[in-house]
C-alpha cells in the first residue's frame, strides 16, 4: 500500500478503529488534486523552460554570429595576411583580402587546395615542411625578417611571418593559422634611422657618437691584444671665414668636398665629423708613427689644395693634431683631449700643420680651460677694470685718453690682455666684454669737465656678431656722450672676412660722428687699400716701430713713410709707445701729430688723471 | 535535560504527560496566529508554569513527532541540570532597523559562556539577512545561532512572537542558553534543484526585487505558476523560490522566496535582500528531492551531535512554509525523513516558518535561509 494512502486511511479511523469513509475520499481526492497541480505545475515549468532555452540558445547564436562577423570583418581588413589551412593536409580554409595580396591570386583559387596544388614544387616543399614541423612539435614556427619566396609584392620585401597550431576539443591538432606581415618599409625605417643616429646629415660621415662607439671598440681590441694605433683631431681652417663670405650653401658644398677628400685619403681609416669644422680619424691598428704622420700631412695638403665648389674657389687649410695609443692615453678621454691638445698646438702655431702631441701641451689646454672658465665669470663678478692712458700732442698737451680693458683675477692677479682677449674672441663673450668697456669709458668721459677724446678698441668679433651700431648708438644716449669725443680703433682684422659689411658699418659710426682710428698700423697686411677704401680720422702707428727706432734705422724709415703717406692721405697719425724724449723729439721732427705711451703716461686708473680731466680731487672725493 | 510535551486543542484544553519533578526553566510554543493572538495560551501556560521563561511565535503549521497540525497548539517544557537560561527580547521599528535591532538583541544575550542563541523573530516585518548580521557582528561568527521567523499559515498578513508575555507583532525574541555542559546541533538543507536560464538581477531595491532580466519579476512568476495560480501569490510562489547567486560571494548558496507582492508595480519582495548584478535562477522540487533534503538535515544534526548525552534530547524542526505548500499531503515524509536520520529517540517538535535560521554545513556562518528544514538539536552533556 502506498505510504500516503496509509497515512490517510490512518487518518480517516476513528479511535474505535471506525474508517470514516467520506473523511478518507476527501483525503484521497485532495491528494490527487494535489498530484495533479504538481503536474501541471511541472509539465508548465517544463514548457516554459524549453521556450525560454530555445530562445536563450537563438540569442546565444545571434551574439556568436555577430561576433563572428565582427571578427571575420577585422581579419578581412587588417592590411597583415592571414591565412588558416586543415593541419591534416595544408588545404586552405580562409584567407583575408591582404592574404590576397600576399598571393597575388584571388582566394576562390587557393581556398580547399593544397600547397602542391598551388604552388611551384619547390616552394610546396618548403611550405609542407614548415607545416608539418608546427603541427608535429605543436610549437609556434616564427620566421622574422626573411624575404619573401612567393606572391607578387616582389622579391626585394621583407616579411615577418608566423605559424602555430590550433587543436580541436580533444586536444587533436585541427588548424595551422598563418600570419605574414610586410616589414620592409618597417625594416628600412630602422636602417635609415640607425644610420641618421650614427652619422652626419651633411657629409654622411661617422657621427660623434658612431666614433665614441668605434673608439671605444677599438680601446677594448688593443688592450686585449696589446697594439697601437693613432686618433687624429682635425680642423677645417678658416671655414668660417667661407661661410661667412660665401653663405653657407658654399660653405655646406665645401664641407662635403673635404670630407669627401679626407676619407678617400685615409681609406681604411675610421673618418667621423664630430662637429661643426671637426673631424676626427680613428688609424687601423699597427701603424707605424712615420706612416700615421706621413698620412696627416698628405691630408694637410690634399685640403690645402684649392677646393672648387661651385664656381667659388674658396681657400681653406687643415690643422692636425694626434695622439697615440698607449703613449698618449689608454683611455677615450684622455686620448681625443691629447689629440685636441696637439690639434690646439697646430692651429696656434700658424694651421695648416700637424702636431703630435706632448706632454706639455696637456697642462697647456687645461690651463687655457681653466683660464676660460673664470673669464666667463668675470664680468659677472665685476673684475673688470678701464684703464685710461692720456694721448697727447707732440708738444705734451693732452687732448684724449685711450680706455683700456684690465682683468683683475682673484687669485692669478692681473692676466694680460693678449692672453684673455683672444679666448673672449673665440668664445663670443668679447662682445658683451666689448659693451661693457665701451659703455664704461662713455660713461667716465662724459663725467669729464674738460671735453677730451676717448678712444676705445673695437674687436673684429663685435663687427661680425649682433648690432654693434645699435650699441653704440645706445650707449652714446645713455651716457650723454658727444660723439664726436668718441674714437673707435679697430685693426685690420675688422675688414678681413665681409668687407663690404664692415665697410658699411664704419660708414655709419662715422655718420654718427664717431672718429675712427686705424689701429696696429704697419703689422700684418696694412693694404693701403683700405686707406684708399675708407676716410680714417688717424692712422696708429704700431709700438713695435716707436721702441726700435733708435735701435734699428728701418723702424725710422718705416715711421717716417707712414707718416709721410698719412700726411699725403691727409690723415693724422698717433704714435704707440713713446717711452723717451728722444723718441718725441723724432716724431716731433718728422711732424707726427699725436703720440701715446709711457712718457706721456701709463695706463691707470681715472683717479690718477684727475687733473688732466679738469677734476679737482676735492671735487670728486666729495662731489 | 527533562522535557514534557503538552499540547491544546479548543476540544480538550490542555493535555500532556510526563509530568517535570522538577519546575521547567523554559516553555517553547509555536501555534497559528488565529490561535495565539488573544493571549488565552500563554496566559495558560503561564498558569502552568509560573516560574518558567516562555517563549512562543505564530507559524504556518505546527510539528509534533511525525504529525503536522494547525488545530493544535503545542508546546514542550525543559528542565535542565546544568545550563542557564534567559530569553531576551526587542521590538523592531522598521524594516530597515533589522540589523539594529539584531545587534541589541546580541548585546543583551552575550556573556563568556554563551553557547547558542535560538532565534524566533517576526517573519513579516523584518529583513531576517539584517537582524542575523547584527546578531554576527555582535557575538562573531563562532556562537551557533538558530531559529525561524514566525509564520502566518499562507496569509502573509501578520506574525506573532511572545516571550514571557502575549505574543504580538515587530517582535523579535530569542532563548539565550549558559554553560558548558550544554549541546547544541545543527542541520540545514533543502533539497531544491535549479531549472531553466540563468537570469540577472538588473534592478533591486534591498529586498525588493524590481527587474530581472528587465522584465519585471511578477511576470515572470505568473508565466510559470499560471493565471490562475498566480492570483495566489504570494503563496503560490513558493513553489518557485530563486536560488542567488553573487559573483563577490560564489561559494555562498542562498535561496530565497517570496513572500509579498505589489501588483501594480509588478515587484517582488523577499525575505532577505537581492543584490542587483547577482545571478537569479528559478527553483523546483518534488516530494521525493524535498523529503530527502529533510534527511540530510537530520542526518547533519545527528552527526553533529555525536557524543553521549545525559537525559532527554530535543529537536526543534523549522521547515519552510513553502515546502509545505509544495508537498500538500506528502510533507510528512520529510518529518518521517528526519525522524528516520536521527533516531526515535528524539522530542521532535516545531513550525512551519517564513525563514529559517542556522549556519549552512558549507560556510558555517549563520544565516538566513527559504525553503530549507533545518534541525536544532539540544541536550545537555554528562555530568
Amino acid at each position: 500500500m502506498h505510504r500516503l494512502l496509509a497515512r490517510q486511511i490512518r487518518q480517516s479511523t476513528d479511535e474505535s478503529g471506525q474508517v470514516d469513509l467520506i473523511k478518507l475520499g476527501e483525503l484521497v481526492s485532495a491528494a490527487y488534486e494535489e498530484g495533479d497541480r504538481d503536474r501541471r505545475r511541472t509539465d508548465r515549468a517544463i514548457k516554459l523552460m524549453i521556450e525560454e532555452l530555445e530562445l536563450t540558445h537563438k540569442r546565444a547564436e545571434q551574439d556568436l554570429r555577430r561576433a563572428r562577423e565582427f571578427l571575420d570583418s577585422i581579419i578581412e581588413n587588417i592590411p597583415i595576411a592571414v591565412f588558416a589551412k586543415d593541419a591534416k593536409d595544408s588545404r586552405y580554409v580562409l584567407l583575408n583580402r591582404a592574404g590576397e595580396e600576399y598571393y597575388g591570386m584571388p582566394r576562390e583559387a587557393m581556398l580547399g587546395k593544397t600547397p602542391q596544388q598551388i604552388f611551384p614544387d619547390h616552394i610546396a616543399r618548403v611550405v609542407n615542411e614548415q607545416d608539418r614541423r608546427v603541427v608535429d612539435s605543436g610549437t609556434p614556427m616564427f620566421l622574422e625578417g626573411h624575404l619573401l619566396e612567393i606572391g607578387v609584392k616582389g622579391h626585394d620585401r621583407l616579411v615577418n611571418s608566423r605559424k602555430l597550431l590550433v587543436r580541436d576539443g580533444s586536444g587533436a591538432p585541427q588548424y595551422l593559422v598563418g600570419v605574414i606581415e610586410d616589414v620592409t618599409e618597417r625594416i628600412t625605417n630602422e636602417a635609415r634611422i640607425s644610420h641618421l643616429a650614427h652619422h652626419d646629415a651633411l657629409t654622411d660621415l661617422p657621427n660623434r657618437s658612431a666614433f665614441n662607439a668605434a673608439l671605444g671598440e677599438r680601446l677594448e681590441r688593443a688592450q686585449e691584444a696589446a697594439t697601437s694605433f693613432a686618433v687624429l683631431s682635425l680642423d677645417l681652417d678658416r671655414f668660417k671665414e667661407v661661410n661667412d663670405v660665401f653663405g653657407h650653401p658654399v660653405g655646406d658644398m665645401l664641407m662635403r668636398a673635404a670630407a669627401d677628400r679626407l676619407a678617400a685619403e685615409a681609406d681604411g681609416a675610421f673618418v667621423a665629423r664630430i662637429g661643426g669644422d671637426e673631424f676626427m680619424i680613428l688609424m687601423p691598428d699597427g701603424i707605424r708613427h712615420e706612416d700615421v704622420l706621413a698620412l696627416a700631412e698628405r691630408l694637410v695638403e690634399t685640403i690645402g689644395n684649392e677646393l672648387k665648389v661651385d664656381d667659388y674657389l674658396p681657400h681653406v687649410g687643415l690643422s692636425v693634431g694626434v695622439a697615440f695609443y698607449p703613449d698618449d692615453g689608454v683611455n677615450a678621454v684622455t686620448l681625443l683631449a691629447n689629440a685636441d691638445s696637439a690639434l690646439y698646438r697646430a692651429k696656434r702655431e700658424g694651421r695648416g700643420r700637424v702636431r703630435v702631441f706632448e706632454s706639455e701641451m696637456d697642462q697647456e689646454l687645461r690651463d687655457r680651460r681653466l683660464l676660460q672658465h673664470d673669464l666667463r665669470q668675470a664680468l659677472e663678478l665685476n673684475q673688470f677694470l678701464v684703464y685710461f692712458q692720456p694721448q697727447a700732442r707732440v708738444d705734451g698737451e693732452v687732448i684724449g685718453f685711450e680706455a683700456l680693458l684690465r682683468w683683475n683675477h682673484p687669485t692669478r692677479g692681473f692676466v694680460p690682455p693678449d692672453q684673455f682677449i683672444p679666448l673672449a674672441e673665440e668664445n663670443g663673450l668679447i662682445v658683451e666684454i666689448g659693451e661693457w668697456v665701451l659703455r664704461e669709458a662713455c660713461r667716465e668721459a662724459a663725467s669729464w669737465p674738460r671735453p677730451l677724446q676717448v678712444a676705445v678698441n673695437l674687436s673684429p668679433v663685435q663687427f661680425q656678431a649682433g648690432d654693434l651700431e645699435r650699441s653704440i648708438h645706445q650707449i652714446l644716449l645713455e651716457t650723454g656722450l658727444t660723439p664726436t669725443r668718441l674714437e673707435v680703433e679697430i685693426t685690420e682684422g675688422v675688414l678681413i672676412g665681409d668687407f663690404t659689411r664692415a665697410l658699411n658699418l664704419l660708414r655709419r659710426l662715422k655718420a654718427l660722428g664717431i672718429r675712427i682710428a686705424m689701429d696696429d698700423f704697419g703689422t700684418g697686411y696694412s693694404s693701403l687699400s683700405y686707406l684708399q677704401s675708407f676716410p680714417f680720422d688717424k692712422i696708429k702707428i704700431d709700438r713695435s716701430f716707436i721702441s726700435n727706432l733708435e735701435a734699428t734705422p728701418q723702424s725710422a724709415e718705416i715711421v717716417r713713410a707712414v707718416l709721410s703717406l698719412a700726411h699725403a692721405l691727409n690723415i693724422p697719425v698717433i704714435a704707440e709707445g713713446v717711452e723717451t724724449e728722444a723718441q718725441r723729439a723724432f716724431l716731433a721732427r718728422e711732424a707726427c701729430e699725436e703720440m701715446q705711451g709711457y712718457l706721456v703716461g701709463r695706463p691707470d686708473l681715472i683717479e690718477r688723471y684727475l687733473h688732466l680731466v679738469g677734476v679737482t680731487v676735492e671735487r670728486r672725493l666729495y662731489a | 535535560m527533562h522535557i514534557q510535551y503538552i499540547h491544546w486543542n479548543a476540544a480538550h484544553g490542555w493535555r500532556g504527560a510526563d509530568a517535570l519533578r522538577e519546575p521547567a526553566q523554559l516553555v517553547l510554543y509555536f501555534g497559528s496566529r488565529e490561535q495565539l493572538a488573544d493571549g488565552e495560551r500563554y496566559r495558560d501556560l503561564r498558569g502552568l508554569y509560573p516560574e518558567s521563561h516562555i517563549i512562543g511565535c505564530s507559524t504556518g503549521g505546527q510539528i509534533h513527532g511525525d504529525d503536522i497540525c494547525d488545530d493544535e497548539v503545542i508546546a514542550v517544557a525543559l528542565r535542565f541540570a546544568h545550563t542557564q537560561v534567559r530569553l531576551v527580547q526587542e521590538v523592531v521599528e522598521a524594516r530597515d532597523a533589522s540589523r539594529a535591532c539584531g545587534a541589541r538583541l546580541a548585546h543583551q544575550a552575550q556573556a563568556a559562556d554563551l553557547a547558542g542563541l535560538f532565534v524566533l523573530s517576526d517573519g513579516l516585518a523584518v529583513n531576517g539577512g539584517e537582524l542575523l548580521a547584527g546578531i554576527t557582528e555582535v557575538l562573531g561568527p563562532d556562537l551557533p545561532v538558530t531559529g525561524g521567523l514566525a509564520g502566518d499559515g499562507t496569509r502573509f498578513e501578520q506574525t506573532i512572537v511572545g516571550a514571557d508575555a502575549e505574543p504580538s507583532p515587530n517582535r523579535v525574541a530569542a532563548i539565550a542558553f549558559y554553560g558548558a555542559s550544554f549541546r547544541f546541533a545543527h542541520g540545514c538543507a533543502g533539497g531544491w534543484d535549479v531549472f531553466g536560464p540563468r537570469r540577472k538581477v538588473t534592478k533591486s531595491e534591498g529586498s525588493v526585487l524590481v527587474e530581472l532580466d528587465g522584465e519585471p519579476p511578477l511576470d515572470l512568476y505568473t508565466r510559470y505558476l499560471g493565471a490562475e495560480e498566480a492570483e495566489a501569490m504570494p503563496g503560490s510562489g513558493l513553489a518557485f523560490p530563486l536560488r542567488i547567486h553573487d559573483e563577490a560571494e560564489p561559494d555562498r548558496q542562498i535561496v530565497r522566496s517570496v513572500f509579498a507582492v505589489d501588483r501594480s508595480a509588478r515587484t517582488l519582495t523577499f525575505a532577505a535582500d537581492i543584490p542587483e548584478g547577482c545571478t537569479a535562477q528559478l527553483m523546483r522540487a518534488n516530494f521525493d528531492s524535498l523529503a530527502a533534503g529533510a534527511g540530510e538535515a537530520g542526518r547533519q544534526a545527528r552527526s553533529a551531535l555525536a557524543e553521549v548525552v545525559a537525559g532527554d534530547k530535543l529537536a526543534i524542526l523549522v521547515s519552510c512554509t513553502g515546502r509545505r505548500r509544495v508537498m500538500g499531503q506528502r510533507t510528512q515524509d520529510e518529518l518521517d525523513a528526519v525522524a528516520a536520520e536521527l533516531g526515535e529517540d528524539f522530542v521532535r517538535i516545531g513550525f512551519y516558518s517564513y525563514g529559517e535560521i542556522a549556519p549552512p554545513a558549507a560556510s558555517g556562518r549563520c544565516e538566513l535561509h527559504n525553503q530549507t528544514m533545518t534541525v536544532t538539536v539540544i541536550a545537555e552533556a554528562v555530568a
